[in-house]
């Protein structure tokens, strides 16, 4: 990262269209892409009756999941369950990639989140109509009375820009606090040897701490959204 | 004997660098207070669920959860700010 906030970007141009790529944050999600599609394949490679230690790992997940699912969710939560793992896994494996020398996370990048966020909102829409119909999801906006409706659209929208600018900001803002604790410190030679042990404490706790974090209320505020449409 | 009108006007200052130097310190003021908020309301939730933990250390994990969840809603504001005070940084400035 040589200038914070900076994304590299290549453009180019078709007639009258100039098209930009964030490469560098299409490499990166392609790369977590991979890194949860090999694992959980070597985990769950040959599965048996009585687990070995990876599948016993991965059907944690799957059951925290599923039980969480079946609390906020009720019945027929088994549709929206490999939804929810998989922007679970997704996520957390984006905000945690970042510890790893010369990667970045595709979360610092704005469009990330919101392609996720946007993704949800789409479920949450069907989840609605499918639950309600499309008339009594409609009428759900025209609620107390007929002239709250752009409010009701208003807040519909605001609960998903917040679910994603929340992403975005914490895991920007951590590798904005880790650049400037590492530039500070870099300045002299002993400051050099606080940052030794000062550098791996704010990786964890920007890196891996809240990472987790974050990755779980994104995906239990998702299920939260597509329950609350569903009553 | 130096003159410290002369001084003054040798010093020029340009609008660009006017809304620069605002722009930066509306980010500063803007983080700074807009930090106020959220870390009051999450010191309530952890507190309360603290609270709640003692009272009934079994149901820990549901608190816990809750906990999360409810600061991470209630750390919004404190995120607009962020994205406010970045704008204005990166965009403004």
């Amino acid at each position: 990262m040589n200038e914070v906030g900076s994304i590299d970007t290549t453009s180019f141009q078709i007639g009258d269209l100039n098209i930009v790529f964030n490469h560098h944050t299409l490499i990166m999600i392609w790369i977590v892409i991979f890194v949860i599609c090999i694992t959980l394949y070597l985990l769950t490679r040959n599965m048996t009756k009585i687990p070995s230690r990876g599948q016993t790992v991965v059907e944690m997940l799957i059951d925290y999941f599923d039980q969480l699912a079946k609390e906020s969710l009720g019945e027929n939560h088994r549709r929206y369950l490999p939804f929810i793992v998989t922007i679970f896994l997704f996520v957390l494996v984006s905000n945690w990639i970042g510890i790893v020398p010369l990667m970045d996370e595709p979360t610092k990048d704005l469009n990330t989140p919101m392609g996720i966020g946007i993704l949800v909102l789409f479920v949450t829409i069907y989840s609605g109509i499918r639950y309600n119909g499309f008339f009594g999801f409609v009428k759900e906006f025209f609620e107390p009375v007929w002239f709250l409706f752009p409010i009701n659209v208003v807040g519909e929208i605001g609960k998903f820009i917040s679910l994603i600018f929340r992403l975005f900001g914490n895991v920007f803002g951590g590798t904005v606090i880790v650049w400037v604790g590492f530039t500070m410190l870099l300045k002299t030679w002993w400051t050099g040897w606080v940052l030794l042990f000062l550098g791996p404490a704010l990786y964890g706790f920007f890196g891996l701490f809240i990472g987790a974090i974050q990755a779980f209320v994104f995906t239990m505020l998702s299920m939260t959204y597509i329950s609350i449409v569903k009553n | 004997m130096i003159n410290i009108v002369d001084m003054l006007k040798e010093i020029s200052i340009s609008g660009d660098q006017i809304v620069r130097s605002a722009a930066l310190l509306g980010a500063g003021i803007a983080m700074g207070v807009g930090a106020i908020g959220p870390g009051i309301g999450e010191g309530f939730a952890a507190g309360k669920a603290c609270e709640g933990i003692s009272k009934r250390p079994e149901e820990s994990g549901l608190l816990t959860r809750t906990m999360l969840v409810g600061q991470a809603v209630s750390e919004s504001t404190g995120i607009y700010s962020l994205v406010i005070a970045l704008l204005l940084i990166f965009v403004v400035a």
